[in-house]
């Protein structure tokens, strides 16, 4: 179970990360074809429709992708120079209510951000750009992080139960 | 009771200086019973969701550029397309014949139409004058929607997708040679520092939506009702006399600040007209019954 | 409740939360969230969805991964080291040495990115590790980080210029033009007291090499090469009209993928270890800033921000007793939201009272910029604080403690294009005529 879901936190991060390369790919696409155009004009298609869109939602799909991974990395940014001055038993309780708030308030938005997605559908909600893209799909792809952002956060507080000290971490000082 | 009503654009555009009337006639008329807050430049939720805000009682009333929804339905998008309707009259006819067929569209997802109001008529901005539709051949043409990178192509120039704030520099580095926007467009990123040449071809009128959530409207008790109506109705005649005075005070700021403003020759505007009898008939194929509705009642009024 | 006890009752729920340990993009939404349920009678868990899915695909917004992700191939490749030693030698006698790096690093990147926590991302990536490593003591190094890494708002171009003009109706190619003196003065100034706390404190600054010959120091600047392809072709890209700053971006990372490939020092596993650090970076930034978004929107639901600026402008004060106010509301407002919101969010109330008394909307927007990069580096909301701590693991206070001069530099050079407007009026007025 653990290493599925670790594994599952891997895909969708590394998903992520060909996500942003992806975007990195399709405007650099656009710059060639800028540059074709200057060179030979009309030799090649002067723009690829709704790049900016296609950007936008893939940003959209790395950003939420990631959520479980960098929190499991510890990525995540947390102020703890107050919580480390207590006790580690002191520690370990105030980051069992932090994480239990935080799951709270992720699977709120996780139901939220589903409601949203099945208010596109329904509506068949477009983007208004060049080529009309489905709002839901895009949509759903940040309310699955969401949710997988809320199942790493309950992952943590097992682990934290499990432990009984303090489980956050954050990133090494250099 | 108290609204808030997001709108994109920022205070000093005419349009937002129209919505403030407008609350104020309400709030005069209710005798405050209904007080609108205009949340301008964005601030409240990026113009891509306004709609969907409003459909969803997020907020009760808003503000949207019309044509954004055109991939939801041509009908919506007919007064973005290029030399259709080229005069305040005209659009005037368009908006009549558009109205009853997006008030059922927008009834469909609870959304009540108040009213409409036109930005002035899109005009060329390039560096040296354009006699014929030739002359924009080969040409870096700014398009940021389907029917303008079409436009760009039927003239033989090359579409560039570029956003507003990036106009001046896009000209600056050559990015883009030409563009089709309003006069005060054209003011407000001051195009004389980076094109000489400015001509009101009249490409199209697009107009701004002011859109309410007909279950929050229907809740409203009948006095309230009757004044948001009134209002609307008065801001709707007083946006289009404020739209008419924009395009010419902006038009002449333009010439004030040096950019050369000349008519278009005739033998631009039959060219122009070609293309945009072309683009037309590529539309009619696309359009739904809707579209088509609205375009038939267009022409039979003209 | 009144307006004042609101503000209490958020700020005092905002510190409790950041305090106990909570993630700073979850106690932001947090406060949002009771913001809109308690003082407004908006739904907020819808506003909250539509936000997070509305800001999380601008077209903005993309620019930051990217340059992230060029930072993080810099670092694992040797070109960023190779730019150290490069530069070592020429700054080897100036006060200060390699600090400057991060001053005129983050001025170059300026010219680049539109936004600071890019900038501060990106330089801070490659230098905070060197500069560590050859001993720069930690809060000097952290300091002109923050610092300097807000100058990507002020320096052309930049996001919230952008805002600001199409907000206010001003031209953005006039903005862009009065940000570049005050600009260099901020420059001087930052680079000015790195100088000064170096000659006031010797033992502070790491030795570098021995005494060079020029030749030598020619030769040494052969390392600089690549990256100086690197710089000429990403804003090389922008002025030559082939892309726009965010495409730029996208052209930086295939650039620097190709030099480090060529320098011989990557490989495919060092590779996706920089994809996916970027990911992780970038992630966590787009978190807060979505939080920032949405109580940004909360706080326009209930309105206290402008109520705010409406008691001043209630006020009648004279234009400098005005700007004294306003500097002031601004970073208090500024500890707590992000510089964009602090402009949408007042601009409505603030802009008829700064032009009924005269002031020049183009120096405004200069001014307010400057005091939007102060809120950069204020805790508990300040972006440069958040990416720093992502970067090294120091906490945002510490970071806070060390970025607290620059605040200072920022709050002089306010002072300073009040007394001489001319500073940022001269170049838009040349372009005039
Ligand atoms: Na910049
Ligand atoms: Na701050």
């Amino acid at each position: 179970m653990i290493r599925f879901l670790n594994m599952l936190y891997k895909i969708a991060g590394g998903l992520a990360g060909l996500l942003i390369l992806a975007i990195c790919l399709l405007i650099s696409a656009q710059v060639m074809l800028n540059a074709a155009g200057r060179i030979s004009p009309g030799l090649l298609p002067p723009t690829i429709p709704s790049y900016r869109d296609f950007s936008g939602f893939m940003l959209a799909g790395a950003t939420f992708l990631a959520m479980a991974h960098t929190l499991r990395a510890g990525g995540h940014i947390r102020v703890n120079l107050v919580t480390q001055r207590f006790a580690d038993p002191v520690q370990a309780i105030l980051e069992g209510i932090v994480l239990t708030l935080t799951i709270a308030l992720t699977a709120f938005a996780t139901w939220y951000m589903g409601a949203l997605v099945e208010e596109s559908w329904r509506y068949n909600d477009l983007s208004n750009g060049i080529i009309p893209i489905p709002l839901w799909a895009p949509q759903s792809v940040t309310c699955f992080g969401m949710a997988l952002l809320t199942l790493a956060l309950v992952h943590t507080l097992v682990d934290l139960i499990r432990a009984r000290k303090p489980v956050l971490t954050n990133p090494d000082e250099v | 009771e108290s609204w808030d009503m997001p709108t994109p654009y920022g205070d000093s555009t005419f349009h937002t200086q129209n919505i403030i009337q407008f609350t104020d006639d309400i709030r005069a008329a209710t005798d405050s019973g209904l007080d609108i807050t205009i949340h301008s430049a964005g601030s409240l939720f990026p113009h891509s969701e306004i709609k969907n805000a409003v459909r969803s009682r997020q907020v009760p009333i808003g503000e949207f550029f019309l044509s954004r929804l055109s991939n939801e339905d041509l009908a919506y998008g007919l007064d973005s397309q290029p030399f259709v309707a080229t005069s305040y009259d005209d659009a005037q006819i368009l908006w009549n014949a558009q109205k009853p067929v997006i008030t059922e569209l927008l009834a469909a997802q609870g959304l009540m139409p108040l009213f409409s109001v036109p930005w002035p008529a899109q005009g060329l901005y390039t560096n040296g004058e354009i006699a014929t539709v030739d002359d924009l051949a080969g040409l870096r043409f700014r398009a940021y929607n389907a029917a303008l990178e079409e436009f760009a192509t039927l003239a033989g120039a090359s579409p560039v997708q570029i956003e507003a704030s990036n106009i001046p520099q896009a000209f600056a580095t050559g990015q883009v040679q030409a563009m089709i926007t309003s006069p005060s467009t054209g003011v407000n990123s001051t195009a004389w520092d980076f094109v000489t040449h400015y001509t009101p071809i009249n490409a199209w009128v697009p107009k701004n939506i002011v859109v309410v959530n007909a279950r929050i409207f229907d809740g409203l008790d009948d006095a309230s009702k009757a004044a948001v109506l009134d209002a609307a109705a008065v801001a709707e005649t007083r946006g289009w006399e404020m739209s008419k005075a924009e395009a010419e005070t902006q038009t002449a700021a333009l010439a004030e600040n040096g950019i050369v403003v000349y008519d278009p020759s005739p033998e631009l505007v039959s060219g122009l007209q070609v293309l945009g009898d072309t683009m037309l008939e590529n539309w009619q194929s696309n359009a739904s019954e809707e579209a088509q509705k609205v375009l038939d009642a267009y022409f039979e009024a003209k | 409740m009144t307006d004042p006890m609101i503000a209490t009752v958020l700020l005092g729920l905002l510190i409790l939360l950041l305090a106990a340990g909570v993630w700073v993009a979850v106690a932001l939404t947090i406060v949002g969230l009771v913001a809109i349920t308690l003082f407004s009678n908006a739904p907020a868990e819808l506003i909250m969805a539509t936000t997070f899915w509305g800001h999380s695909h601008t077209w903005e917004l993309t620019a930051l991964p990217l340059f992230i992700l060029m930072g993080e191939i810099l670092l694992r490749s040797r070109l960023s080291r190779d730019m150290f030693s490069g530069l070592a030698p020429w700054l080897g006698r100036a006060p200060g040495r390699l600090l400057h790096v991060n001053v005129f690093g983050c001025a170059i990147f300026a010219a680049v990115s539109g936004s600071s926590a890019a900038t501060a991302a990106t330089i801070g990536r490659m230098s905070v590790p060197e500069l560590t490593g050859r001993g720069y003591p930690e809060n000097l190094i952290i300091g002109t980080l923050a610092g300097s890494a807000t100058l990507g708002l002020l320096i052309p171009p930049s996001i919230i210029l952008i805002v600001y003009g199409v907000a206010t109706e001003q031209s953005i190619a006039r903005l862009f033009i009065a940000g570049i003196l005050p600009g260099l003065m901020l420059i001087a100034l930052f680079a000015g007291y790195v100088a000064v706390r170096a000659l006031m404190n010797p033992d502070l600054i790491p030795t570098e090499t021995a005494r060079t010959t020029f030749s030598e120091k020619l030769h040494a600047s052969r390392s600089l090469i690549p990256v100086g392809l690197l710089i000429c072709g990403v804003i090389g890209s922008i002025y030559a009209g082939l892309a726009s700053p965010t495409d730029a971006a996208a052209l930086g990372v295939l650039l620097s993928i190709g030099l480090a490939w060529s320098s011989g020092s990557f490989s495919w596993s060092l590779f996706w270890q920089a994809v996916l650090s970027a990911t992780r970076t970038s992630c966590m930034i787009a978190f807060i800033l979505l939080g920032a978004a949405f109580l940004s929107v909360a706080m326009g639901f209930t309105g206290l921000p402008r109520n705010l600026a409406t008691w001043i402008s209630d006020m009648n004060l004279s234009p400098h007793i005005l700007l004294m106010a306003l500097t002031l509301f601004f970073i208090v407002l500024g500890c707590f939201l992000d510089g964009i919101s602090v402009v949408v969010l007042t601009t409505s109330v603030i802009m008829p009272m700064v032009t009924a008394v005269g002031i020049d909307p183009i120096w405004f927007g200069i001014y307010l910029v400057i005091v939007v990069e102060m809120s950069q580096i204020t805790p508990p909301v300040g972006f440069n604080l958040f990416v720093i701590q992502g970067l090294t693991g120091i906490d945002i206070l510490r970071v806070a403690k060390a970025a607290f001069p620059f605040f200072l530099l920022l709050l002089f050079a306010v002072v300073l294009i009040t007394i001489f407007p001319q500073i940022v009026t001269y170049l838009p007025n040349l372009m005039r005529n």
